[in-house]
Parts: structure tokens; sequence; C-alpha cells
């Protein structure tokens, strides 16, 4: 089982909380997950196999130009922040 | 109403395409308190005059995909103010085309999930019996067809979240080959497996939509080229001596009342459909693999969500939450934001992508999607395709349960249908019988980039069965 503490610092990590009964539930799925990884890990030949990244090699292999191919307004990239302040994003004060 | 008949009543001009609007709308809020199918209704009809067969047919959108202007939540509370201020392109085409959008339908949060019961705005319900789900991710869009309100509807496709929940609701779901319709504007989920799909009531409807919708995007680098064939032509060519194959372990897996009732109807259709010329066999696959297919689609679409999602931050966009400083800003907006599923899914995916357990998790799942996609892929060389049950038949809403917790048990016959999801294979659901009322679907899916292929064999196979255009009794007439 993995403990409290290591999932409370994977939370921490994405930057988030989570309650006592989030913890059951999620050491619950681990405990299941492991159990499946196992299952896994005893194919036969597994180790042979390259992982797969995509369904198939794609076929769009060249860079496109080099130029603006999407532009957006500065009120357009405004728009959805909810704290704004002289045309910019404003967020609490970052350096003490 | 299919969209053969509403273009028959708009070109004849018994109705025009605001007093068709109108109507739809009308009928889309009705339906809200019953089904709860969308997070937005429309309030104008936005309509560009195009010579497309969709000109002037009323559509729904799966509320993950970006409209320009209009509200679009991923069924999240950290979206629900989220305004796009780009088109996706899958929109984009289908407002050129004359097409109109009616509204914006509810999904599992972010797409993850496979019953529509944990979006922000409440759980969906299956419009064939109120007490089941729908069936997710796409829930809102195949009830939002199933129910009539709209003749075809926008999803996306991860694991089977077209699929599935057009088995569920009785209607067509189809999942082109990836990278056939372009995911610009989509809200990533898990890149390597997503899909854009269709909900219609029968398959020709559902190839005229891909039609408008597919082609080469500069903006989706993972776009394939365009081909310049029509499936709507595709389908009507005669196709003699094709043969499929279903997989013997997973017809077998069958362990409820209700999923032997399924296999019992899948039976039936298979002696039907060979005795009208299609020839099916039976083929074994190593039982291992197909308990592993689950698993190995949980790991890595946890994986790749996690990383995705790490821009839901509420800076630039979302809906932010108070705090002193920026770390606990972002830190009540997320804990707030986000479902106790959505953040069990990025712990599980934070695990599976940290450098000790990527191996034995990650790069293992990796090898699994390999070795399942090239004997499939080998299959194929000898059948034109693989038939399968899409399911057995909607679950009843448990509001007690924590909703898409990962479940001990393997149940192949659910989830076998991630596999076209592995190898980017067009697949296509569609119905074949009933079980206590509800309706159940069969799935058919072919090689990689063989989609007029897999259209045309699943319209023989629709003829065949003989369920089309499926009513599920409270349609309204236009």
């Amino acid at each position: 089982m993995l403990e409290k503490e290591k999932l409370n610092k994977y939370a921490e990590n994405l930057e988030f909380k989570i309650n006592e009964k989030e913890y059951e539930t999620l050491q619950n799925e681990f405990d299941i997950l492991l159990k499946q990884v196992e299952i896994i890990s005893k194919i036969e030949g597994i180790k042979d196999y390259e992982p797969l990244d995509f369904p198939f090699p794609l076929e769009n292999s060249y860079l496109r130009e080099d130029k603006t191919n999407m532009k957006i307004s500065r009120e357009d990239a405004l728009k959805n922040a909810s704290e704004t302040k002289n045309n910019c994003i404003s967020v609490p004060k970052v350096v003490e | 109403m299919n969209i053969t008949e509403i273009r028959e009543k708009l070109d004849k001009k018994e109705i025009s395409i605001e007093e068709l609007y109108e109507k739809t709308k009308e009928h889309a809020k009705k339906s809200q308190e019953k089904l709860n199918a969308f997070v937005t209704i429309t309030e104008k009809c936005e309509h560009i005059e195009s010579n497309s067969p969709l000109n002037g047919i009323p559509y729904s959108l799966k509320d993950n995909i970006s409209t320009k202007g209009i509200l679009t939540t991923g069924s999240s509370n950290i979206l629900k103010n989220y305004v796009p201020i780009y088109d996706s392109t899958v929109y984009k085409k289908l407002k050129e085309s004359g097409a109109v959008l009616i509204g914006k339908t509810v999904l599992d949060e972010l797409a993850m999930g496979g019953s529509g019961v944990t979006g922000h705005t409440g759980i969906v319900k299956n419009p064939w019996d109120q007490s089941r789900i729908a069936g997710g991710s796409s829930a809102g869009s195949a009830v939002s067809v199933s129910e009539g309100i709209v003749p075809f509807s926008i999803g996306s496709d991860t694991g089977d979240s077209v699929r599935k929940p057009a088995s569920y609701c009785g209607v067509v779901g189809f999942k082109p080959t990836y990278g056939r319709i372009s995911r610009f504007g989509l809200f990533p989920f898990a890149s390597s497996l997503d899909h854009i799909g269709i909900f219609a009531k029968n398959v020709q409807d559902v190839a005229l939509v891909t039609d408008i919708v597919k082609g080469f995007d500069e903006h989706d680098m993972t776009t394939l080229p365009d081909e310049e064939i029509k499936y709507i032509d595709e389908i009507k060519k005669e196709m003699k001596g094709k043969t499929l194959f279903y997989i013997k372990e997973i017809i077998e897996s069958a362990s409820t009342e209700e999923s032997k009732e399924v296999i019992k109807i899948f039976k039936e259709q298979i002696t039907k459909l060979k005795d009208n010329g299609i020839k099916i066999e039976e083929v074994s696959f190593n039982k291992q693999l197909l308990e592993s297919l689950y698993p190995t689609y949980f790991i890595i679409s946890c994986a790749e969500a996690t990383s995705n999602n790490s821009n839901l931050t509420g800076f630039i966009f979302g809906n932010r939450e108070k705090g002193n400083t920026p770390k606990e800003v972002m830190i009540n907006t997320r804990t707030n934001g986000f479902s106790e599923m959505i953040k069990r899914r990025f712990i599980i995916g934070s695990y599976i992508l940290e450098r000790e357990n990527q191996e034995k998790l990650f790069l293992n799942a990796k090898r699994v999607r390999r070795i399942v996609v090239e004997k499939l892929n080998e299959l194929f060389k000898k059948y034109d395709g693989l038939i399968l049950p899409a399911g057995s038949i909607a679950p009843k809403i448990n509001t007690n349960e924590e909703a898409d917790r990962l479940g001990e048990d393997y149940l192949i016959l659910e989830n076998h249908l991630v596999m076209g999801n592995f190898g980017g294979y067009p697949s296509i659901t569609m119905p074949m019988g009933y079980v206590k009322n509800m309706p159940v679907g069969i799935n058919l899916t072919c090689a990689a980039k063989e989609d007029a292929l897999c259209l045309n064999i699943a319209s023989q196979i629709e003829k065949i069965i003989g369920i089309k255009d499926n009513k599920k009794g409270d349609e309204k007439d236009v």
C-alpha cells in the first residue's frame, strides 16, 4: 500500500490538496493498479518489444514554415484572465 | 429524424432554417430537466449559407471542443467560465458547411470517464431509461441524438467515449482513423489516443458528416493527408466477399445475465450476417493480453492526462480562486476546480511518470500497446474487420459509488474497444438489438486508414440487421 505521506507529496507537486476520503479511495485504486501492473510485467517476451508511442508512424514529419500562422490580440489574450492590470494579467506579489 | 429527412423538408421549404432552429432549441431546453444533455444551449441561429448537404442542419458539440465566444467548460469547475478565443477546426468546418450549432453537450469531467455522471452540471440520463447512465465520456452528445433533438453530434473518443455511449443510447457512433479529423481545439486528454468522433442516426449520416469534417490541418501535425474520396459515395459501392473475425475469449468473458443476453443477440446477428454473404470466423487471442487492455489504457491515459492538464492553473484562463501568493492561488484553484476523480487520475499519472516507475508502468504499458497493435495489424492482413459486441447494457446510475474508479474485475467485454484507440483504427458502433428494453450495439473495427471500407461494411451490416434510425419514442417531428 502506498503511504499517505507519499500520496500527499504527489498532490503537493500537482498543486492541489486531497482530503481523508480521497486518500482512502486512492489507496484502494493504487492497490488494484499495482496488482494489474504485475500481470502486465509477466507477459511473455514483453521486454523484447519497443514501446509504442502513437498508433502508427506519423506521415507529417516536415517542419512547417517558420512564419506566424496564428495570432491572438492582446484583448483576446486577456479575455479569460480573472484579474488584469495595465494590459497584463495580474497575480499576487511573487517576490516578498 | 435523420439528416436526409430534415434536408428534404428544408429543400422543399416545408420549414425554414430559422424555424427549424427555434423548434430544435425548444426541444433541447425541454429535455434538460429530464436528461441534462447540455451545458449550454445557444440563443441565436448562427448560420452561414452554403451548398453543403449540412446547410441548415442542427447539431450539438461536446463541451471540450473550442467554440470562439461560446462557453466551453470541459464539464469541469476549473473551466466553468472559460470562453475560447479561437475555433476548433471541426467547429470551423461545420460552421462553413452551414450546419447550425444548437448546444454544447455535457461530458464526464475533462473527458475522463465512461459514465456521464461526473460533469460539473450534473448527471446525464439515458433517454431509454432515466434510471440508467448514458455512458461517456460523450454522454450529452449521444443523448442529444438518441432523444431526437439533433440528427448528429460531435464527440471525442480516447478509450471508447463515442462508441460506448452510442451503444448504450441506441445510435451510431463512429471514430475514424487517428488523424482523419483534426484535433485542433479539442481539449487534450491523452493525445496519443484522442480522436474526434461522430454520432448520428445511421451509417449514411455518419459518412456524410465525416466527409465534411475530415482532412489535413496545418494546426494539427497528426492529421492525415487528404483522401480524394467521399465516404458517402464509398458506402454505396457494392462490396462482396468480405471476411470478418470475432475474438472467442471476449465473447466467452460474458459473466452476468445481461451480458449473456447480449452475446446471444450477437450470435444471432452473426448468423444473419453469414446468411447474407459476409464470411465471419472465430479467432483466438491471448487472454492475458485482453486482461491487460484496461490497465494499459489506464496507465497511458493517466500519464498523458497529468501532463496535458498542467496548464489549468487559473492564471491565464479558468476559474481562479483567491490566495495570498501565486502558489496559494494555484493550489486553491486546482483543489476546488477538480473533482476527486480527476485528482486521483493525476496522482496516479504522476506516480506512473516518476523516474523509478516509468520502466515498469509507463513503458511496459506502451509495450503491451505495441503487442496488441502488431497482433491486430497481422489479423487485418487476413480479415477485413473485427466484429464484436460493443459491451453490455447501460448500468443503473449509482450515486453511492465513487465515479469511474478503477475496478478489480477485468471486464474484457466492457473494455475491449480501447484496442481501436491503441491502433488508431476506424471503429463504428451500431444498434444490434435490445436487452431489458435497452439498446445494445455491435462494433466493427478495421485496419488503420481503411475508413471507407469500415463505413461500407458497416452500411451492409446495418441493412442486414435492419435497425436504422432507432427511435426511442419521445422523438418530435419537425
